[in-house]
């Protein structure tokens, strides 16, 4: 069909458990988008993710029917995963509450990569490292 | 009771939508919302109202421009509002109307019982798929397929999205329609709308895929087919238009805008296929064609 991009919306949500409660309801609602079809949808594809936050970037249509695709995990959930930790540090200069390995920062790079702001590995090492490195989290060998 | 919410903003560098997100997060909110305004990333979170000071805001501001300062950014800008709650499950309905299409059909979204009409009634479950009836190009193709004589044909619907052409042909009297697309969102958008309308698996049948698909899973040729898809996707197409039809076989292509019709039509004719009509609606074009013998006999 002929589909012209009027929005593009990113939602960080939890998996499988999307509901019209903010902020999906506010994000998707102003566009007029079909709220509990794309819930729906989200949480079917996302049942065997749950636990875990997939953001999805949705595409709003000029006829305001959408489409979608899941994306990787934000940096800090993967860093909280691959520390082993519950939660971050709300005084990371001071507190350390984890620390993950080089190997580990570039394999999170490397998942990161398609869905991040850079060209190569070793700059989306570098987000990654800063967001670790604001979260308490510090990176050795 | 009705909740309230903060609705709490973040405008930054691109780069610092990962730190923004881990930030936010610490408000307890069950998510974030981000949207690209120009070379700068928007995160919105909403957390409850009542339950989170303004000054716990406040200090969440400072934080998160003191974060991106120690990484080099710049600065982002911060702000918040008070936001009510809406029944967000329902709300997005008010976008959406029962509309008369052309002369004969009337489309109507499933939650709204359409008044006593003479027209063809569409139901519509509007949402994961193109083809809600609301744009120029769908409209242009329910044009032209009342216009034609459907009663006892067989059609192909290339890029089929929501269905909404195929179930529309066969409310016109097809027999028979074979819809494809190639997002898989798209493929069951349109069965959903098969069985919302009561037309059953082997009237519509619908798959992913393209022309490719089509061509295996058909019977015979048809007797017409839509294509409602852009330009370039159509360009790319007509070298397999008669893959599936036979001469004098008729196509309603659409998803065109007007200054490329006549790019097309050069097209089609070097495939052996005639414009019969073009029809405008805004910016838009739609060409319906039918196929010569010339091309049999080339063939």
């Amino acid at each position: 069909m002929a589909k012209k991009v009027v929005s593009i919306i990113k939602l960080a949500i939890p998996a499988g458990k999307a509901n019209p409660a903010p902020p999906i309801g506010p994000a998707l609602g102003q566009h007029g988008v079909n709220i509990m079809m794309f819930c729906k949808e989200y949480n079917a594809r996302t049942a065997d993710q749950v636990g875990l936050v997939v953001p999805v970037e949705i595409s709003v249509f000029e006829d305001r029917s959408f489409t979608f695709i899941l994306k990787t995990p934000p940096a800090s959930v993967l860093i909280k995963k691959a520390a082993g930790i519950e939660t971050g540090s709300g005084e990371p200069n001071r507190k350390k509450v984890g620390q993950i390995t080089t190997a580990q920062l570039r394999e999170i790079a490397q998942t990161k990569l398609p869905d991040l702001n850079a060209n190569d590995v070793e700059a989306a090492m570098r987000i990654v490292a800063g967001t670790a490195r604001n979260m308490g989290v510090t990176v050795a060998d | 009771m009705n909740q309230s919410w903060w609705e709490f903003q973040v405008t930054g560098e691109p780069s610092l939508e990962e730190l923004l997100f881990w930030r936010l997060q610490t408000l307890g909110a069950q998510g974030t919302a981000s949207q690209v305004i120009g070379q700068m990333v928007r995160l919105t979170v909403y957390v409850p109202h009542p339950q989170i000071s303004e000054e716990t805001l406040t200090q969440l501001a400072q934080q998160l421009q003191a974060d991106a300062l120690t990484l080099g950014y710049t600065s982002p800008t911060v702000g918040w509002q008070i936001i009510h709650e809406e029944d967000w499950a329902q709300s997005w309905k008010a976008f959406w109307h029962i509309q008369p299409v052309g002369k004969r059909l009337l489309i109507c979204p499933e939650w709204q019982t359409p008044p006593p009409t003479d027209r063809l009634v569409l139901r519509l479950n509007p949402g994961s798929a193109f083809g809600t009836g609301e744009h120029a190009t769908t409209q242009l193709c329910l044009l032209a397929l009342e216009a034609q004589a459907l009663t006892g044909t067989i059609l192909a619907d290339i890029g089929c999205g929501s269905g909404i052409l195929s179930v529309a042909a066969l409310l016109l009297g097809a027999d028979q329609v074979y819809a494809v697309d190639t997002d898989p969102l798209a493929v069951d958008a349109a069965q959903a709308g098969r069985d919302l309308n009561g037309f059953t698996p082997k009237q519509m049948t619908v798959a992913q895929g393209s022309i490719e698909q089509l061509a295996q899973r058909l019977p015979q040729p048809v007797d017409g087919f839509c294509c409602n898809i852009l330009a370039e996707v159509i360009l790319r197409l007509i070298p397999q238009f008669h893959e599936i039809t036979q001469p004098g076989s008729w196509g309603i292509l659409s998803g065109l805008l007007a200054a490329q019709g006549a790019q097309i039509a050069d097209v089609l004719q070097g495939y052996g296929w005639h414009v019969v009509q073009e029809q405008y609606l805004g910016d838009w074009c739609c060409l319906q064609i039918q196929r010569t013998d010339a091309l049999s006999q080339a063939a």
